[in-house]
């Protein structure tokens, strides 16, 4: 799958570094120091993007920390193992038509600030 | 330091079969592997060899006063191995055979010839491992420049990931 | 060391033995299936271990975990030491790399086996172990079994072999992503499943069995691959019909994510 250069400068906006991964054939944007909505604690945190179906969800955003949310999250992925790291993400599910890359991240994201 | 190396056993088979043929006129062949790193505890290096690169015979300079001389060419091909590897991290690796069984190390020939091919290998593969291995036929030894390193380490052993299994220990301590 | 230790299996190869204790063997989770391995492996002459596991015996563990005796239950023993005391017991000078901690959470150790034989209880565990196995370049041998059904209750499992290289779970057709979102579906509610000690027996002693192949090849088979599924109902363990359609090379593992992982800066 590829991602305009458009889409991947619009993405690069919300973190200090992007990079890609492939692992197990599953594409991860890896996004360095994202900044996190208001309220959330740590404010920046390491993250990846998949894009595409993974784990049942159509697309799914996972940090490297357990974030402390203002609302209490369901974090049914606990130390999951991508790119030889550890990763966590709460339940949230994203259905949108054909989302830009930074559409599809704000989608993720607006999950900690929805009760 | 801790080096350890792996190969899939497909991978060892299929440099054992090149080496093992027959030259025109060397008396050894060449070739050149590529490997890339990975992390292990307490500052060790996996080196995991990936692919395996053999040489054409019309690369090789006829000079009876060594076991085997290989032309600009194939040192060409392998610097172009080290530059497009330079992504994936991925270094090369000098290979030949000793065609005996049990342990082997370097020659005089081998220590004097194949060393000052590694600064070319880091200059272009800078975040690569590259190094030289020797095998035997049931064995083998493998030495390492870690990126921006000097000076080669000699690895612990050399494990084939095959059926069967083979571990190749060097005696150097773990 | 008396000779005779060994001296019943020497079909397995003149060299068999020092190949045995050169060998590195990883088993991440020491419970039902994990403690037989270990005894296995330890009877067999393997001298070089990293285990891991992070829990203590329970009373309900007694049914099924070899080694643990009531005591160790009142005592909460922690299933590491178990572990460690039957390698010990039976090869004092094995070397032993013991983390009481899930394999994630310490993997480097894990890299330097050849052989990882994982008795993990859920498919995104044993999709991440396979992740770690090709990288680093490790046999991974599964095993699982479950009990489903009433009347009467059926009880399953399987052994499979993934080797580098070689198919893998979703070319053998037992991970899909279909497996995959339902279990993540019900996390936290799968609740304890039956576990009972014969069936680990069997699963245990298959694995073992392809591991020592592994290292020895005994049977000349070279194995790459591996399938076998255990109905223990009917008692038998048999290749899977999945294997009837693999396709001509595994494509899941490409070489490019052999190693480190590298995250190239777009």
């Amino acid at each position: 799958m590829s991602y305009s250069q458009e889409q991947i400068d619009e993405l690069k906006r919300y973190c200090t570094k992007l990079s890609a991964l492939t692992e197990g054939g599953t594409f991860f944007f890896h996004l360095e120091e994202l900044r996190l909505p208001a309220g959330c604690s740590p404010a920046t945190c390491d993250a990846l993007l998949c894009p595409t179906a993974k784990d049942g969800y159509p697309s799914r955003l996972y940090f490297s920390a357990l974030i402390v949310a203002p609302y209490p999250k369901n974090w049914n992925v606990s130390g999951a193992r991508i790119g030889e790291k550890n990763w966590w993400a709460f339940s949230w599910r994203v259905d949108l038509a054909s989302p830009s890359l930074s559409q599809l991240l704000i989608a993720h994201l607006n999950g900690f600030i929805k009760q | 330091m801790n080096i350890l190396i792996k190969l899939t056993g497909l991978l060892h088979s299929q440099m054992l079969d090149d080496l093992r043929r027959r030259h025109p006129f060397a008396a050894e062949r060449v070739g050149f592997a590529s490997g890339r790193l990975g992390t292990l505890q307490d500052g060790g290096r996996l080196v995991l060899l990936t692919r395996y690169q053999s040489i054409p015979d019309d690369q090789y300079i006829d000079d009876p006063t060594v076991g085997a001389r290989i032309g600009s060419e194939a040192i060409t091909n392998a610097m172009q191995s080290a530059y497009f590897g330079r992504q994936a991290q991925e270094g090369v690796f000098h290979v030949h055979l000793h065609g005996h069984h049990g342990k082997t190390g370097m020659s005089h020939t081998d220590q004097r010839e194949i060393p000052p091919l590694i600064p070319g290998f880091q200059s272009v593969g800078r975040q690569a491992p590259h190094g030289i291995i020797i095998l035997s036929l049931d064995h083998g030894s493998v030495w390492v420049w870690l990126p921006g390193n000097k000076e080669a380490i000699k690895a612990a052993s050399v494990a084939t990931i095959g059926a069967p299994i083979g571990v190749f220990e060097s005696g150097v301590s773990k | 060391m008396s000779a005779d230790r060994y001296s019943r299996q020497s079909f397995l190869g003149a060299d068999a033995e020092e190949r045995i204790a050169r060998c590195t063997i990883a088993i991440p989770g020491l419970g039902g299936g994990g403690s037989h391995i270990v005894q296995q492996l330890a009877h067999i002459g393997f001298q070089n271990y990293i285990i891991y596991d992070d829990d203590r015996v329970e009373e309900s563990n007694l049914n099924r975990l070899v080694g643990a005796k009531a005591v160790d239950a009142l005592a909460e023993t922690s299933k590491l030491h178990l572990a460690k005391m039957m390698i010990y017991g039976l090869q004092p000078r094995a070397r032993v790399q013991a983390f009481s901690c899930k394999w994630q959470e310490r993997p480097e150790p894990l890299r330097e086996g050849q052989i990882v034989i994982g008795c993990v209880d859920s498919y995104k565990g044993r999709e991440e172990l396979e992740i770690a196995c090709r990288r680093y370049l490790m046999h991974y041998i599964d095993i699982g079994m479950d009990v489903h059904g009433k009347e009467p209750p059926v009880i399953g499992g399987q052994v499979i072999l993934s080797s580098p290289g070689g198919y893998c779970l979703r070319c053998m057709g037992f991970l899909t992503d279909e497996k995959l979102a339902r279990e993540a579906a019900l996390y936290g509610n799968a609740g304890g499943r039956p576990q009972v000690v014969w069936p680990n027996g069997v699963l245990a002693s298959t694995a073992v069995g392809l591991a020592v192949d592994l290292v020895t090849n005994w049977t000349r088979k070279g194995r790459s691959h591996a399938y076998l599924v255990y109905d223990g109902n009917a008692g038998t363990v048999q290749n899977s019909h999945t294997l009837r359609n693999l396709n001509a090379a595994c494509d899941h593992y490409p070489t490019v994510e052999i190693g480190d992982p590298i995250m190239t800066e777009l």
